[in-house]
């Protein structure tokens, strides 16, 4: 049988070729920069520094980052299963897990271009527009610098890797395109907009309550992507006012819906038969 | 010509729910023949199709392979068979081909079913027939000891749909087992070494064109199946 690693790559060509032989991720990649510079340079904090600018952003990016995950992920497998193609490379012995890890890089390397481009054009503005404080770097808090804004971006491409996996599971679920749009925005919102929901409710309720907060704030991929650039990122400028999430914990909550979520697509495809 | 069969299928029954889709069926595909599955729409071809192909569990019953243990057992060509609209046809067959030990090469699959030409062409540009000729050059990736063809000259015009049947039989008679299911009567009559005549779910009668004519003291494929299909229908309305 052909080696597991080179059917990934070969299906990992195939995703990335097909996504730069289609015009519309071009299209995504600008509309996600030109919203980017827009919120950046019309916010007001690129002319303050990195951190003002953080600040501006991580709005809009919760909001943003899902909605790209999905423009890029929603038809990854149904697209496959529509064609018959699913049914075709089981003839070929590819495994579901190879296939599964291969739709995921392809579609993730696609997604972490389209916001890597905008974050450093973003990243741009500021370093051009921002006072002469930004360009020192850290080396203690209270200091504003690119590698925070660096940071910043790690950890906005880890919240949309782990919406991507969300996004390719919701792929595998769905039995056709119409519904695979449908199912990949339901999800994909009731995981970011619901967990903080959930949250509310529970403190409304009482049935969370300051002891398990934090935890619960690590489990909502939202909240855990908010809590970490709080703490780790606009934390560092001012010093003490630390614990508003706890870092690992959310952490562990990002790469949980990650791995989580490819775990369930390999389980449900092999399921299904590829 | 008489060998072992290498994909039986034993006993296979499957249902949809409530609804019963195939009983008790029992079918052997010999590398060296084409064997055809006729039947009305809607009798289970398909489901037995994928069955064989193990995409699909039977309710009851077993499938068994028994030919060589090899890169890429069984090709499979589906009803609809479709591809990335972006590749070419070469970039298509070679992106499978990949995924295989053994290198195959491209233009010989293309060449098979006359696609040489289109080999550059990319596959949002090639008509219907076309993909579908691409689909069996598909199938046959690998040269798999088994060869499913669901339908393979549908949509086909009866040039290509000879030339679809013609690439099959030449397969078969290189010694691969090859399964075709197909409403064509005519080039079933034409190339099939054995045809399994399938209604409601159940094999009626199976054989060899001529046994099958025989056996039912029919000229033709077509009166072989106004004899097992088409009357006991009708006799079935009439006393409804």
């Amino acid at each position: 049988m052909t080696g597991a690693r080179s059917q990934f790559r070969t299906l990992v060509a195939r995703e990335l070729q097909t996504v730069a032989r289609t015009r519309i991720y071009a299209l995504l990649a600008v509309g996600v920069a030109g919203l980017l510079f827009a919120l950046t340079a019309g916010g007001g904090g690129a002319q303050t520094g990195y951190l003002p600018a953080v600040v501006d952003l991580l709005l809009p990016l919760e909001l943003l980052v899902p909605l790209v995950a999905i423009a890029v992920g929603y038809r990854s497998v149904v697209d496959d299963l529509e064609r018959g193609e699913l049914a075709v490379l089981e003839t070929y012995n590819v495994p579901a897990w190879v296939y599964v890890a291969a739709i995921y890089v392809g579609r993730a390397a696609v997604l972490s271009a389209v916001l890597l481009s905008g974050l450093l054009v973003s990243g741009l503005v500021i370093a051009v527009a921002a006072g002469p404080d930004t360009t020192v770097f850290a080396t203690h808090s209270g200091v504003d610098s690119p590698i925070l804004w660096g940071r910043f971006i790690v950890l906005t491409l880890l919240f949309g890797l782990a919406m991507e996996a969300l996004v390719v599971l919701l792929s595998v679920v769905a039995r056709s395109v119409r519904a695979a749009i449908v199912l990949a925005t339901g999800g994909v919102l009731l995981a970011a907009a619901g967990g903080d929901a959930l949250i509310v409710l529970g403190l409304a309720d009482g049935w969370l309550t300051e002891s398990n907060l934090l935890s619960a704030l690590a489990v909502a991929p939202n909240s855990a992507y908010r809590g970490l650039v709080f703490e780790t990122v606009i934390g560092v400028a001012s010093a003490g006012e630390g614990g508003s999430a706890a870092p690992l914990w959310s952490l562990f909550g990002l790469v949980g819906w990650l791995v989580g979520s490819l775990l369930a697509a390999t389980l449900l495809l092999s399921r299904r038969h590829l | 010509m008489t060998t072992d069969p290498i994909l039986v299928g034993e006993g296979l029954y499957h249902e949809y729910g409530e609804l019963s889709v195939l009983e008790d069926v029992d079918i052997a595909v010999a590398p060296g023949e084409l064997t055809a599955i006729v039947g009305p729409n809607g009798t289970g071809k398909t489901t037995l199709l994928r069955i064989l192909l193990g995409h699909l569990s039977p309710t009851a019953g077993e499938v068994r392979y028994t030919g060589p243990e090899v890169d890429r057992p069984i090709g499979y060509l589906p009803q609809q068979p479709s591809f990335r609209p972006q590749f070419t046809a070469a970039e298509t067959i070679a992106f499978y081909a990949a995924l295989l030990d053994e290198p195959a090469e491209t233009e010989v699959a293309l060449r098979r079913v006359g696609l040489a030409d289109a080999a550059d062409r990319r596959v949002e540009a090639l008509s219907g027939g076309m993909r579908r000729l691409l689909g069996i050059a598909q199938s046959l990736v690998g040269e798999p000891p088994v060869a499913v063809f669901d339908e393979p000259a549908s949509g086909l015009d009866p040039s290509m749909a000879t030339s679809a049947f013609e690439t099959l039989a030449d397969r078969a008679a290189d010694g691969t087992a090859v399964l075709v299911s197909s409403h064509d009567l005519s080039l079933v009559e034409r190339f099939a070494d054995r045809v399994v005549f399938l209604n409601r779910g159940s094999v009626v009668v199976s054989g060899s064109p001529a046994e099958l004519a025989d056996a039912t003291n029919a000229e033709t494929l077509w009166e072989v199946y106004e004899s097992v299909i088409r009357e006991p229908a009708a006799r079935r309305e009439v006393e409804a």
